[in-house]
């Protein structure tokens, strides 16, 4: 992967994301994520915190401004650039987004399958590997619904660090997850840093990331009155 | 509650509004048909007044028509004729109107004639006042129809003078027609009154025609008309007596002949003497009167004016008249009442509609859900892999089915030995969501069993502790965890029976039946596989197992990591390979240390733990505990010959570890950091280096343990491979984790080790 290094790797522009299709406020959202930054994104809302994260992915329509990752406009592109670009992003998302009709690993690789031209053996290499280090004992093969909701939190982390993606939009999985990922998903997302990755962790409150407070670079609150930047103390 | 609200309230509500609207216009009509009948009784009143009225009159109106008539006629017939105009007269209005008596003429001379009716019928008396001498008579000629006299005799007048006479004295000075008051015949029970009238004669005499009317014809006929059903009539004159009516001999009697004293007695006429006092109260017109709780409707009216100031009372009870509207009311009443009956019977199949509706919809949506369930476990049947293999477990045949029927505990049995025997080969526990199998069955108390299911037909026993057939089962495998209900399907193969489907506690269902029969052919096929296999495994020549070269003898090793091993330990020299090696694996996380005191404290709860480890170690005699970091390896069956008892002595020391880690940690307040992974087979082992020499062990057993132990669900769990369940499963509980692929070690089950049995 090379570095993106010609500006922000994300940009929201005054982007103010329509009502009818969000239920997030229509005020303008302005946030610059640079490669190897690690913002917290305050949401006490779970269906919020996914909302936003779907605007940085470009699916939310906007009633202004733009929304710019690794400098391209996501409402300027066509589909092909679309998809392209979107295999770039590593989500993990509270909303239900495991397939039924396929095993986990399959579905692991199913974004990456769809937005990649990568060979499946190497994806496969990598989930395997991606899986023990979060703590799994191989990649998951049975349908999500067998998995319990410990594995199925790793088989999402998995997921979302799988591609070596530019972009990370993370809702925090320590909350409510199992305690011994925290190494491991700490340990993804400093690794990811390292090679001009961008993460937004959307927690719900600052408990989650004081372990790792040395490491953020930013820290903001998504409420009612919009998007504000909050100071570290 | 809104269901409810919908589903019986508003029925009920609906029907009351129906019951109250019918009640109201039932009420409504009521009213109406009183008012009408109250204006039509009042109508009826006065047309019978005007009718009665109108007979009064017609009544009447010959004596005073009669008597203009006669005075005319005499007065202008010459003096001759005068007797004889009279008699014509007489005669001919005595054979016509029945109600006049007598007619009487008179003069200022004292002559006197009169024609009155004889005893017998259709006979007439003319009687004329004579002078016989010095003494006067009545000369009495009776006239037949024929007017032939038949008859003449004398009656001695004595000193009657006609001219003291009431009919003849009250006509003095008074112009027209003059009534006398009524007087009684108590010999013929006649009423009588007389009108007369006072004229001039040709001849210039004053003559007096009088004419008298019987009152008995009027009150006959006051008897005899019908007022409602009960009703009567009366007429009493401006003094309040009693002209005609009903009972008038009687009362006329009563009052001892005396006409002035028959006036209306309150004890004997209460309704009329009420009517009465009504009308010299308020005149005349209808008037409603309650005597003894009774209603009445009583009218006054004027009769015509030549009767002397008459006065028509009719009395009729309020009910005759009423009678029709009540008649109408309660017809109504009834109507509503069956149409109120009607309404709660609709208004009650309604509700029952409406709740066997809902019923149905529950049944609906409740065997919706099941057949959801049911094809989810079939999608999950169809979507499990080597589902026909019969040395992969068949796992998800007995979730399923424990699932989709709720039993409590649902396994798969193989015949073994030729039918004496059977083996477990997988159960599955619902309420603890746990898998087990292994373990047999056989012996003659199950002879009984077997024979019922070689017969081939599923069969269900409600007690199977009290059946014959089920209660050697129900003794050995189900009172283990408490069940009562055994439903057995019996697995057939091509060569009869090979074994059964156990469902403890099942809740069976009709439709459920597809599903049943779909598993029992796939454990079927299963068996039918086994069976080859196992055919197959006893034709193959007995010893193809390499023959391993006897160990070495082995120079002493120096064993610093290890914190215990068995003496033999010491004898190793080289290396080998162990065919049934058990290892265990735990890793602990790092901790987080400030300070030294902490440290201090660490140090002693891991040494602590470590001396721990070095007792069960040997009290479960593995071969050896090998330190490395923050991991242990813990080995045992590290032996020439296959060592059976090794994983065992392995799982239970794992146990044992865990419950001290726990406690250990518990009292130190910390969470659980450790993790285990235990797997089983074949490992390399030998002493390496030179000086000093340290044994080692290694291979894919010890990875798969370390990745077990490393991918452990939660952190206090001990992780096993599928192996370890396979060798263990009929001793300890395991529950499944799920199928994983790692990419130097293929497809592979996880399980974790729960608990001994």
């Amino acid at each position: 992967m090379e570095t993106y290094s010609s500006g922000p790797l994300l940009e929201l522009n005054k982007a103010i994301p329509s009502f009818e299709e969000s239920g997030l406020p229509p005020l303008p959202f302005s946030m610059k994520l640079m490669p190897g930054d690690c913002v917290v994104v305050e949401v006490r809302d779970a269906a919020r915190a996914t909302m936003f994260a779907d605007i940085c992915s470009g699916l939310v329509p906007l009633d202004g401004g733009n929304v710019s990752f690794m400098g391209l406009d996501w409402t300027q592109m066509k589909d092909r650039a679309l998809n392209a670009l979107r295999g770039r992003i590593g989500r993990i998302t509270r909303r239900a987004s495991w397939p039924e009709f396929v095993p986990t690993h399959i579905a692991i690789m199913l974004q990456q399958l769809h937005h990649t031209t990568r060979p499946q053996d190497d994806l496969l290499q990598e989930a395997a590997r991606l899986a023990e280090w979060f703590g799994l004992p191989g990649l998951p093969t049975l349908s999500p619904a067998l998995l319990s909701d410990t594995d199925l939190c790793r088989a999402a982390c998995v997921r979302a660090f799988l591609g070596r993606p530019h972009l990370l939009l993370l809702e925090d999985p320590l909350e409510g997850g199992p305690q011994e990922l925290a190494n491991p998903f700490l340990g993804a997302i400093t690794e990811a840093r390292d090679r001009g990755a961008g993460v937004i962790w959307l927690v719900r409150g600052n408990a989650v990331w004081q372990r790792y407070r040395q490491g953020i670079t930013a820290s903001w609150r998504l409420a009612d009155d919009g998007l504000a930047a909050v100071r570290m103390a | 509650m809104r269901r409810v609200l919908l589903h019986l309230m508003l029925p009920f509500f609906l029907t009351v509004l129906a019951v109250v609207a019918i009640a109201w216009v039932g009420y409504t009509s009521y009213r109406t048909t009183q008012a009408g009948v109250s204006r039509l009784t009042h109508e009826l009143l006065e047309a019978v007044q005007l009718n009665i009225g109108q007979e009064v009159a017609d009544y009447i109106m010959p004596a005073v028509t009669g008597n203009q008539v006669a005075s005319g006629m005499i007065a202008h017939a010459p003096v001759q004729v005068q007797d004889r105009v009279f008699y014509a007269y007489a005669s001919t209005v005595l054979r016509e109107a029945p109600q006049l008596q007598s007619f009487y003429l008179a003069d200022e001379q004292g002559s006197f004639m009169l024609v009155t009716r004889g005893t017998q019928k259709g006979l007439l008396d003319r009687v004329r006042l004579v002078s016989k001498g010095t003494s006067r008579v009545f000369h009495h000629e009776l006239y037949d129809e024929h007017d032939t006299k038949v008859k003449e005799w004398d009656a001695d007048a004595k000193d009657y003078d006609p001219r003291t006479r009431p009919w003849y004295a009250d006509t003095n000075g008074v112009n027209g027609i003059k009534w006398t008051q009524p007087f009684l015949f108590p010999d013929d029970g006649q009423f009588v009154m007389t009108s007369s009238v006072r004229f001039k004669g040709g001849d210039g005499h004053t003559l007096v025609f009088a004419a008298n009317i019987s009152l008995n014809q009027l009150s006959a006929y006051l008897e005899k008309i019908k007022i409602g059903n009960s009703g009567s009539a009366m007429i009493v004159d401006s003094k309040g007596r009693i002209m005609a009516g009903r009972n008038l001999t009687q009362q006329a009697r009563a009052a001892g002949w005396n006409p002035d004293k028959m006036v209306i007695n309150p004890k004997d006429e209460p309704v009329f003497s009420l009517g009465y006092d009504h009308y010299r109260v308020r005149g005349f017109g209808p008037h409603n009167v309650t005597t003894n709780g009774q209603h009445y409707i009583t009218m006054a009216s004027a009769l015509p004016r030549y009767s002397e100031g008459w006065v028509l009372l009719i009395a009729v009870p309020a009910q005759d008249f009423a009678s029709f509207g009540r008649q109408s009311s309660r017809q109504s009443l009834q109507f509503a009442g069956i149409i109120v009956v009607f309404s709660i019977f609709v208004g009650g199949l309604f509700i029952r509609q409406v709740r066997r509706t809902e019923r149905g919809t529950r049944q609906l949506a409740t065997q919706q859900a099941q057949i959801t369930l049911e094809s989810a476990a079939v999608r999950q049947v169809a979507m499990a892999p080597q589902l026909f293999d019969p040395s992969v477990e068949p796992l998800v045949l007995t979730t399923q089915l424990a699932r989709v029927t709720q039993a409590r505990r649902a396994s798969l049995w193989r015949f073994l030995h030729d039918g004496a025997a059977m083996v477990c080969e997988e159960s599955y526990d619902l309420t603890q969501d746990i898998h087990t199998g292994g373990f047999e069955m056989g012996g003659p108390e199950l002879a009984k069993f077997f024979a019922a299911i070689n017969e081939g037909a599923p069969f269900t026993v409600g007690t199977a502790a009290a059946d014959e057939r089920t209660a050697a089962f129900e003794r050995l495998v189900m009172r283990e965890i408490g069940t009562r209900t055994l439903a057995v399907y019996p697995v057939s193969g091509p060569k009869g029976v090979l074994g059964m489907i156990a469902l403890e506690d099942p809740t069976l269902l009709p439709h459920l039946q597809y599903f049943l029969d779909l598993t029992t052919n796939i454990a079927g096929t299963r068996f039918a596989a086994q069976q080859v296999l196992e055919q197959h495994a006893a034709q193959a020549p007995a010893g193809q197992a390499p023959d391993r070269p006897p160990p070495a003898a082995l120079a002493p090793v120096l064993t610093d990591n290890m914190l215990m091993h068995v003496p033999e330990l010491e004898t190793l020299q080289g290396a080998s390979i162990y065919s049934s090696v058990a290892v265990l694996v735990i890793t602990f996380s790092d901790p987080v240390v400030e300070g030294e005191q902490e440290v201090t404290a660490l140090i002693t709860l891991i040494n602590q733990l470590a001396m721990d480890v070095q007792a069960i170690a040997a009290e479960e005699q593995l071969f050896a505990v090998e330190v490395a970091g923050h991991r242990m390896i813990c080995m045992a069956g590290c032996t020439a010959a296959p060592d059976p008892g090794a994983l065992s002595r392995v799982a239970d020391a794992a146990l044992r570890m865990r419950e001290t880690f726990m406690a250990a940690l518990a009292a130190a307040d910390l969470e659980p950091v450790f993790t285990m992974g235990i797997d089983y087979g074949t490992a390399f082992g030998g002493a390496v280096g030179q000086s000093p020499k340290v044994f080692n062990l290694w291979g894919q057993t010890v990875s798969l343990a370390e990745l077990m132990a490393e991918g452990a669900s939660d952190p206090g769990v001990i992780q096993v491979t599928e192996r370890v369940y396979a060798a263990l499963r009929d001793r300890y509980l395991f529950r499944s984790r799920g199928a994983f692929f790692a990419p130097h070690l293929g497809l592979g089950r996880a399980y974790t080790l729960a608990a001994r049995r």
